[in-house]
């Protein structure tokens, strides 16, 4: 409890990427994405207009501008002024018309996400499908001597879509926002992170002839473990409110969305357990980086590296919903991501005891067979 | 006190013996040294009458009981005190003390007497508020050792312990080690300082590739070893005079103007002063009598480094 700078660390690290995170990430998480974008008309006929005036009419597009020419539009596109360009080619009402399939390009910045792009591209098909249905029901109205036929459509906006995610009960509850992902995220690789402290600690003692005393002096190995096991749990969990209140308080002040614990005694004791299991499976992978590494400085490399390898692959550093498809699967592999999994469970889901133990029993298992494993090294090393 | 039965110990069962076949007798009461070049098999002994290790095959018997059972009945009786400084240097002197001894499962009050006494008995009072990694060296040895006795021991195993201090605390250790010695309690003391064993210890073994290869009292291997001459002559020796000599001396060795007799009777020293007068050869130095206890450990141990 002496090494305050090795203290500080494992608060001030998880503290500062929650800050930076949670607001670096507000955006891209929780607003509405909007895009500025231009219309190059090569038509300019009414039907072309109408379609110009249908993706006017879309929330997410931000910004309507008028290109010059295709080389104007490309010029906008490459200084940022808009996301991306329509261009609606010469003849599409005509094509239109004569039953042709027109065909519409959109320039894009190739910065832009390729689900950012397929969004856009979506919104942009059903201004143009609403566009050819208004004119095929007009050119239908002229045809049966019926023009309110045109006016069956105009008006008609696609229907509001909105976001939620289910909870176990049946409830429903909002998307989280930044500082929600990131106060767990960051919490549990902090967590993970005593593998740097706890480990000098145990070879500093086995290079002393510290543990070599105290087992000449009859101490038995589980007090010894006992030792190390509860003054880092109990770090473990003042970072955990630490780092809540943090997300809760300093967050909001520095502009972010405030960090929300859910309701209730039993969600609340389920995130409790969360962190119980958190801390049991990074005091015992940090016993067992101490049990194979020969010096600190080794242990702080095979630690640090190891903890960031399973940040990355446990939707860390990406949260998992970010990373495709293909890639979300391989997050399991990480006990950070159970870690994350429970968490989500009883902040996001308000899951109970049950709900949680899923991820808490994988995580004391881990620590467990991590604990069992630096036994066994440790009593093979000592014969 | 210890009775030590041909101990046989090795790290793996293809390895060569770490122990092969060592017996000894150490008293109550005494300061045992234990000699040996690294990797002699000194700390495997250590590690074994510590607990640290299973005994393989031999054993050791503690007031004529087995070891095991007599830790079982006295298990705070035996303190190791390793050679590095084998305490907590974010804790005070006081914290290291108290800790050690509340790992031993002492009641808090024989605990503060414990600890107060290993304070008193390394002279520690002055620096007991003090963080241990703040310490001097020499403070630092005599933590190293107080710890070791907050247990209240009956042995105390002292590996190398004043590497690296001043010769005032040094001698503090030594003067340390024969006050426990002296009040009832054993010490099984290794070192590589010829002059500490012979300051300190009253029997000593000597040590090398896991077998005894000495043991005694220091006085009997001082002293119960024959006399050895060595001549260092101001030319070398003539040749006519040495066909003479090692047909009467068949182990004299010689070597430019040195002259060595590995064994030599005091009564044969007047006649070869006179023979060598009488060819002319001056005596430059002479040395005679028992090798000290670093030659005899050299002899024994041969002159090549281990490590």
């Amino acid at each position: 409890m002496r090494d305050r700078h090795g203290l500080a660390a494992l608060f001030i690290m998880p503290a500062v990427f929650i800050l930076v995170m949670s607001l670096a990430l507000a955006e891209p998480l929780t607003a509405q994405q909007t895009a500025a974008y231009a219309v190059l008309d090569l038509d300019s006929t009414p039907v072309s207009r109408a379609l110009d005036d249908e993706l006017r009419a879309v929330d997410a597009f931000e910004k309507h501008a008028r290109a010059g020419d295709e080389a104007d539009a490309r010029r906008r596109v490459e200084a940022g002024e808009v996301l991306f360009v329509l261009v609606i080619p010469q003849g599409f009402a005509r094509q239109i018309d004569d039953n042709r399939t027109p065909t519409l390009r959109v320039l894009f910045d190739p910065a832009t996400p390729r689900a950012l792009q397929e969004g856009f591209r979506h919104r942009i098909e059903a201004a143009a499908i609403k566009t050819w249905l208004t004119r095929a029901l007009e050119r239908l109205g002229e045809e049966i001597m019926l023009p309110e036929l045109r006016g069956a459509v105009e008006g008609v906006g696609a229907p509001e879509i909105v976001s939620e995610t289910t909870g176990g009960d049946g409830e429903t509850f909002a998307p989280p926002s930044a500082v929600q992902q990131n106060v767990p995220a960051w919490l549990i690789f902090s967590m993970f992170f005593v593998v740097i402290p706890l480990s000098a600690v145990f070879i500093g003692e086995r290079q002393r002839g510290t543990l070599e005393r105290l087992f000449a002096q009859r101490t038995p190995f589980g007090l010894v473990l006992a030792g190390k096991f509860a003054p880092f749990v109990l770090i473990n969990q003042a970072q955990t409110v630490v780092m809540a209140a943090i997300g809760r308080w300093v967050v909001p002040l520095c502009g972010g969305e405030a960090f929300t614990l859910p309701d209730g005694g039993q969600a609340i004791a389920s995130l409790w357990l969360v962190s119980l299991a958190v801390s049991a499976a990074a005091v015992g992978w940090a016993l067992f980086i101490a049990s194979i590494a020969q010096s600190s400085e080794q242990a702080t490399v095979l630690g640090g590296a190891g903890n960031i390898i399973m940040g990355t692959i446990g939707g860390i550093m990406v949260p998992r919903f970010v990373m495709p498809a293909a890639m979300q699967p391989w997050t399991r592999l990480s006990p950070m991501d159970w870690a994350l999994e429970g968490f989500h469970q009883a902040l996001l889901r308000q899951g109970g005891f049950i709900d949680v133990l899923p991820a808490a029993s994988a995580l004391v298992c881990f620590g467990f067979f991590a604990l069992m494993a630096a036994v066994f090294l440790g009593r093979r090393a000592r014969n | 006190m210890i009775q030590i039965d041909r101990l046989h110990y090795r790290y793996r069962a293809a390895s060569p013996p770490a122990l092969d076949g060592v017996s000894l007798d150490i008293g109550r009461g005494s300061v045992y040294g234990l000699l040996g070049p690294n990797g002699a098999g000194k700390t495997t002994l250590i590690s074994l009458l510590a607990g640290l290790r299973p005994l393989q095959e031999g054993g050791i018997t503690l007031d004529g009981e087995p070891l095991a059972l007599w830790r079982a009945a006295h298990p705070t009786a035996i303190a190791l005190v390793p050679q590095d400084y084998a305490f907590y240097s974010m804790l005070t002197v006081a914290e290291n003390l108290d800790f050690f001894a509340g790992v031993q499962g002492f009641p808090r009050r024989q605990r503060r007497e414990h600890c107060a006494a290993a304070l008193a008995f390394a002279c520690l009072e002055a620096v007991a508020g003090r963080l241990a990694g703040e310490l001097s060296g020499g403070l630092r040895r005599r933590l190293n050792l107080a710890i070791g006795l907050t247990g209240a021991p009956d042995l105390l195993l002292l590996d190398e312990p004043t590497v690296g201090v001043d010769p005032q605390s040094r001698r503090f250790l030594l003067d340390a080690v024969k006050r426990f010695a002296a009040a009832g309690g054993t010490v099984l003391y290794t070192s590589h300082y010829m002059e500490e064993v012979e300051a300190v210890c009253d029997k000593v073994a000597i040590i090398d590739d896991g077998k005894v290869l000495l043991a005694g009292t220091l006085a009997g291997m001082k002293y119960g070893g024959a006399a050895a001459l060595r001549l260092e002559l101001a030319r070398p020796l003539p040749e006519a005079l040495a066909a003479d000599w090692r047909g009467r001396f068949p182990e004299m060795e010689t070597a430019k103007t040195t002259v060595a007799f590995p064994e030599f009777a005091a009564d044969a020293l007047a006649p070869i002063f006179s023979e060598l007068a009488a060819f002319g050869v001056a005596v430059e130095q002479m040395e005679y009598g028992a090798p000290n206890l670093e030659q005899v450990f050299m002899q024994l141990t041969r002159h090549s480094l281990r490590d």
